[in-house]
């Protein structure tokens, strides 16, 4: 017999689960929550408009001129080197290598969190971004005339960055496999990976235009400019502004492929989560199942980790499409694809929630790592101390478990008001009779209720 | 008073989504999560392959041909608790407490003994490093 073993490539310690009683103290917090919400309900929309008023010149000069731009983009690319780098040359194992932690721990996890208080903090840090402006700027300057581009298809829209989202996951938690056990991705993988995107996105940018791909496909500028619009920073015309938190949400699920982009990041966390709690002896079974087929080892359980993603991705995106054909069956409710598109936004909350919920501990004990053998010691010589710092190691107490669960069961609770504000204020724009629109969120409710608690089932499971 | 009789439905609805997912994970619970609940239900240490008999404080892991018997032997601890486990392996190898970040060799038809302070809370693994085997799933409870 096989058994999966833990693909804990990077962090030596787990979570423990969220505790029975604090899952029922989460579960009633939701629906007193959830009740209260209802019987408050505020008539006229409030988050429609972002009331967005600059900030002073000065602060817009010196955070978004071009010596600015240029230090932030030459980073990125210096950055993105160094992780490519440090994952052909160095050390094979994950955890000492700069490439892991660094891409998908500092920069996955660490992006959306700061995107959040900072605005899209990414783009002047996007590498892609940084090249392909300097190569149109080139090509401006040596052909006289901007490059021509094709015209970006409308519906296509947002729709690569969903597919590229699910693929960025799937290398980091399914591909690292060998003959039957997750051994987790190899920093060696990683790098090639990186190059291939790299490759990949700069022939998109020179195709479509560098701003333009951006906006849709470019993976990590779509999905970490997603959490950036439930906060209050954010740039225009090179003027940094302030709006009112949670506005810009209203009017970010505008561009198709959107509702894709929100829901394949509540699915991945989803399962990345239940992986090694709820679906361990589904997956088991499944991979059994594969193997007994005559499948090799390695595939068997990609394949197996695989059908469940799908499943995770299909279960969330089926919740939210019954909650949407539910709220049609409302008096005076506009066609089913604008309430699909216009309540996308409410799933960014939950979406941030589930990422906190299950990544917080992995990101404080991380990025200790990160900060000091990993950033002195990038390739994992053992011999290398660029910084002075390659002796530092993880302290696993800075947090007690007890913090640990507050914030993960915070985060859902958050999420879900967050969550459920957005929906009820876009109910009230939509719904000319209050009444009705209070009606249809009955239906956002029972899909928010049931996202949240979830996600604690999850938490209280035994959370990878 | 329709106020009243929308909110009084919605609770209703909310009350059912929410019983029909507390229904779901008590159904789903009892043989799904075994983890889950073996760790909550023992809260002083226990050793799965403990065979040793005589002294029942200091659980021992057998291993034979690189694999632990009777599978991965969970051990659990409340935090401060005093941490003791022996493993006889028949392979030689370095045990390693991850996390914990104890490392100790072992010869093949040896045995060694751990004895540490269950400073840390979480699940961490023991493994046989060379193998990549993991042999214990330690739980610290706070």
């Amino acid at each position: 017999m096989i058994l999966l073993p833990l693909a804990h490539a990077l962090v030596a310690r787990q979570d423990l689960p969220v505790p029975a009683w604090l899952f029922a103290w989460g579960a009633s917090i939701v629906l007193i929550a959830s009740f209260f919400a209802l019987s408050v309900g505020w008539r006229r929309p409030r988050f429609e408009e972002d009331g967005w008023r600059p900030l002073g010149a000065g602060v817009s000069r010196t955070l978004l001129g071009v010596p600015a731009q240029i230090v932030c983009g030459l980073l990125g690319i210096v950055l993105l080197g160094v992780g490519i780098y440090a994952g052909l040359h160095g050390t094979e194992a994950p955890d000492r290598n700069f490439a892991l932690t660094f891409f998908y721990v500092t920069a996955w996890l660490g992006f959306p969190l700061f995107s959040v208080f900072l605005g899209d903090v990414f783009k002047p840090f996007n590498p892609w971004r940084a090249v392909g402006r300097c190569a149109g700027a080139a090509f401006h300057a040596l052909a006289g005339q901007p490059a021509t581009r094709l015209p970006y298809p409308r519906r296509l829209g947002r729709w690569p960055a969903a597919v590229g989202l699910v693929a960025v996951v799937w290398l980091e938690i399914i591909y690292g496999s060998s003959g039957g056990v997750a051994v987790g991705l190899s920093p060696h993988a990683a790098a090639v990976a990186a190059i291939f995107y790299s490759v990949y996105t700069l022939a998109m940018m020179a195709l479509f235009g560098t701003e333009e791909w951006c906006r849709n496909g470019e993976v990590f500028s779509v999905y970490f400019g997603m959490f950036s619009q439930l906060g209050a920073f954010e740039a225009r015309d090179d003027r940094l502004g302030v709006r009112r938190p949670l506005t810009a949400a209203t009017k970010w699920a505008a561009v198709p492929g959107s509702v894709a982009v929100v829901i394949a990041s509540i699915g991945t966390t989803s399962f990345d989560g239940a992986q090694e709690g709820a679906l361990k002896i589904p997956l088991l079974d499944t991979f059994n199942w594969l193997a007994d087929r005559g499948m090799n080892l390695t595939w068997a359980l990609r394949g197996a980790d695989t059908i469940f993603l799908i499943v995770c991705i299909a279960g969330i995106a089926l919740v939210y499409l019954l909650g949407v054909q539910g709220m049609r069956t409302v008096r005076g409710a506009p066609p089913v694809a604008t309430l699909r598109t216009g309540f996308a936004h409410t799933l960014i909350p939950i979406a941030l929630a589930y990422l906190v919920a299950h990544y917080f501990s992995l990101f404080v004990f991380q990025e200790q790592a990160q900060f000091t053998y990993l950033l002195s010691d990038p390739l994992g010589t053992t011999t290398t101390d660029l910084f002075g710092t390659a002796s530092g190691g993880v302290d696993y107490t800075v947090v007690s478990a007890n913090a640990i669960w507050y914030v993960q069961v915070g985060a859902l609770v958050i999420g879900h008001v967050v969550g459920l504000t957005l929906a009820h204020d876009r109910a009230v724009a939509y719904w000319r009779d209050y009444r009705q629109a209070s009606r249809s969120q009955y239906w956002m409710l029972a899909v928010m209720v049931a996202f949240t608690c979830f996600g604690l089932y999850l938490l209280s499971s035994g959370n990878g | 008073m329709s106020m009243q009789s929308n909110t009084a439905r919605a609770a209703v609805g909310a009350v059912l989504v929410a019983a029909a997912v507390i229904l779901f994970i008590a159904l789903s619970g009892g043989d799904g999560g075994g983890d889950a609940t073996t760790a909550q239900d023992t809260t002083t240490a226990k050793g799965s392959a403990g065979n040793g008999g005589s002294k029942p404080a200091e659980p021992v892991i057998v291993v034979k041909n690189g694999k632990p018997v009777g599978g991965i032997a969970d051990l659990t601890y409340n935090q401060g608790d005093r941490v003791r486990f022996r493993v006889d392996s028949d392979v030689s190898d370095e045990v390693h407490v991850h996390g914990y970040d104890i490392m100790k060799d072992v010869e093949a038809g040896g045995s060694v003994s751990f004895d540490f302070k269950a400073t840390i809370e979480g699940i961490f693994e023991a493994e046989l490093e060379n193998r990549k085997e993991q042999i214990i799933q330690l739980t610290v409870n706070p």
